[in-house]
């Protein structure tokens, strides 16, 4: 990928930031050929991936080191992009919102620095990933289990600041986060919680400042540059016990979620519980045109074949219960006997015991894989997806209107219905996942084209999105309008407050500093 | 290995949120999500350990179980090959000059990998150990 330069900056000042920057990390994690600009490219971007361009990446490996280069980065005003590993894929992988920006790749500090099995929690560095910390835990034998997202190739850390979410009792990645360390727009130093007073055992354990509490202010955020973090793991339970239920018609989701969201909200059900829809458990099967050979939407009839061929529901409920056993039979008479009401049929039941297997593909026992990644090899070529992802009430209705109007939208564009709800709690997390081919210009072009209209149509219905793709950041932050955007507003007034040049992120999830506010609603 | 592929491939038709299928036995963790310790020193250093540098760095994907040795494995069985060709450290077709140029191009599911990924002289190592072809 060619040079594109910040904002504002000579190739002189942007060498002149790079050689500094080299003074700090050593030339060779100063990376700025065309080579190193693909590879922090979206790879999954819904067309050319010029749109989004770093202009090279700088890797610290400590604290000090970002510090360094945070205010280099102010000397030069050259923009930063932080990644924690860049593996953030669907949503821009490590791609930078605005053009020429160098993106911080602090995929080097990847240390586990605290991992406790007593009071269930870990302290870690952003380039820990998923399978790090999991093959850390397993080392040591100790009695503690993740929680992972469908992608578990990222960061522990990157996720969850990100608002990433999974499928266990501790699937709220971000409610996990207790006690932040971040260096600040200006290079200086922050602890949050009880951190902020220095060797205080309780930083990790106690989730709230004296005074205001900022830790979530540094997620899905351009405040600061998270360097580590504690996070509260779940200890190992002494049994589980899954119970599977195939739903068979669409509309079913409306009664699944008025019988599950009330257990969840009672305690009763204490995980995440994911509820895909059946292409979901189509795409790991092999290839689109194996199972449909037309470009078009599948139609109903060939649905309804492929899931009796399958023998699959239209949506899939696969719920874990966890704890003592006498425990966990007891909830799971209770749910039984509540999805009785509307289904006859009896779930499929798997307990789970210490000792028993446990690897595999589980992500509803935090085991961490890339394998659903392969859903992009269902379109085949370069295949891509991008996730259209609005937070919903958790209650029949609600969700029965959100998913009448996605799957009208979706089909209008003639394109394949796959959505999956998550019930989180009080909410759903409604993930409409759409799959294309990066070659295929015609097809990428209809899919921004039904982005566009998926956010328009569900903010006009009064839902918005908790999280989306660099190209979307800002017609998203328009969605949340009260009060002429009283919420873009505060923030910005706290981005320029803290960071007077716009040194970090400029434009992550729409939050422009002034230095760059008139790249706001740009493509890059 | 051919037994233990064929379990692998089982394995990837179930969902990720799939039941446990009811067969495997109790045990370790398949190989990908079990890599060895990464060799400690300087990661801008020659090594010669190019296995282990492999398995640490590409494992997660390309060891037994990963997406990629999944998808693979698919595609050389529809070459007409064995399904243990699905697995990078058994080919003896790649050559060094190939695998460095997928590992920083990236090829069809396989995205770029950046040098923080992995360093030049562990691609060096990775591309010794797996371009039996020259």
């Amino acid at each position: 990928m060619k040079l594109h330069l910040p904002p504002r900056v000579s190739p002189k000042a942007f060498n002149a930031m790079l050689t500094a920057s080299a003074g700090v990390v050593g030339k060779d994690w100063v990376m700025a050929s065309d080579a190193d600009r693909d590879a922090y490219s979206d790879v999954y971007a819904p067309g050319s991936a010029e749109e989004w361009p770093a202009s090279a990446a700088i890797a610290p490996a400590s604290v000090e080191e970002v510090r360094a280069i945070v205010r280099l980065a102010n000397e030069h005003k050259t923009p930063l992009w932080p990644v924690a590993r860049g593996k953030n894929l669907g949503y821009g992988t490590a791609a930078p919102r605005l053009a020429g920006s160098i993106v911080l790749d602090l995929g080097r500090m990847n240390k586990i620095l605290e991992l406790d099995a007593k009071l269930a929690y870990c302290v870690v560095e952003p380039g820990v990933g998923f399978f790090d910390l999991y093959e850390a835990v397993q080392r040591e034998k100790l009695p503690l289990w993740l929680s992972v997202p469908g992608n578990a190739w990222g960061s522990v850390l990157g996720n969850a600041l990100e608002h990433g979410i999974g499928y266990t009792p501790y699937g709220l990645h971000a409610r996990n986060l207790c006690g932040i360390e971040a260096v600040l727009p200006d290079g200086d130093l922050v602890r949050t919680g009880m951190g902020a007073m220095a060797g205080n055992p309780s930083w990790h354990l106690f989730p709230m400042s004296y005074g205001p509490t900022f830790d979530l202010a540094f997620s899905q955020s351009n405040l600061g540059v998270v360097t580590k973090a504690g996070l509260w793991m779940q200890p190992a339970p002494e049994s589980s016990l899954e119970l599977v239920w195939d739903i068979p018609q669409a509309e079913d989701i409306g009664w699944v979620i008025d019988t599950i969201a009330p257990l969840k909200i009672s305690g009763l059900i204490d995980q995440n519980v994911f509820i895909p829809s059946w292409l979901g458990k189509m795409v790991l099967k092999g290839q689109r045109k194996d199972f449909w050979d037309k470009p078009g939407a599948i139609p109903e009839w060939r649905v309804q074949e492929l899931l009796k061929e399958h023998k699959l529901g239209y949506w899939q409920v696969a719920l874990r219960l966890y704890g003592e056993e006498s425990v966990v039979k007891a909830k799971a008479e209770i749910v039984k006997a509540a999805m009785k009401r509307n289904l006859p049929a009896e779930p499929a039941e798997h307990w789970w015991h210490p000792g028993d297997y446990i690897h595999g593909v589980e992500i509803t026992m935090g085991i961490p894989s890339a394998v659903p990644l392969q859903m992009s090899d269902w379109i085949g070529g370069r295949g891509a997806h991008m996730g259209f992802s609005p937070v919903v009430p958790a209650t029949g209705k609600h969700v029965l209107d959100q998913m009448a109007r996605g799957r009208k939208i979706i089909a209008d564009f003639d394109v394949d219905f796959y959505a999956s709800f998550t019930i989180g709690g009080r909410f759903a997390n409604n993930v409409n996942m759409l799959m294309y081919d990066r070659d295929n210009a015609e097809e990428v072009a209809k899919m921004r084209k039904l982005f566009d209209a998926l956010i328009k149509e569900t903010a006009k219905a009064g839902y918005a999105e908790y999280r989306t793709h660099l190209g979307w950041m800002d017609p998203v932050m328009d969605t949340f309008d009260f009060n002429d955007h009283a919420l873009r507003r505060f923030g910005e007034k706290v981005k320029n407050a803290l960071d007077p040049n716009g040194v970090i992120a400029p434009g992550k999830q729409g939050i422009w500093p002034a230095a760059y506010a008139n790249a706001r609603g740009g493509q890059a | 290995m051919r037994a233990l592929l064929l379990g692998a491939a089982a394995l990837v038709a179930a969902t990720a949120a799939a039941a446990l299928p009811p067969g495997p036995p109790p045990g370790p963790p398949p190989p990908y999500q079990m890599r060895p310790v990464a060799p400690g020193g300087d990661r801008l250093s020659p090594t010669t350990d190019g296995k282990t540098v492999f398995e640490v760095h590409c494992g997660y994907c390309h060891l037994l179980g990963g997406m990629g040795s999944n998808l693979l494995t698919k595609q050389r069985m529809m070459m007409g090959e064995t399904p243990d060709k699905g697995l990078l450290a058994n080919r003896t077709d790649l050559t060094a000059d190939y695998v460095k140029s997928v590992v920083r191009m990236g090829k069809q599911a396989m995205p770029a990998q950046t040098k923080v990924d992995i360093t030049d002289a562990e691609l060096e190592a990775v591309a010794k150990y797996l371009g039996k072809a020259g």
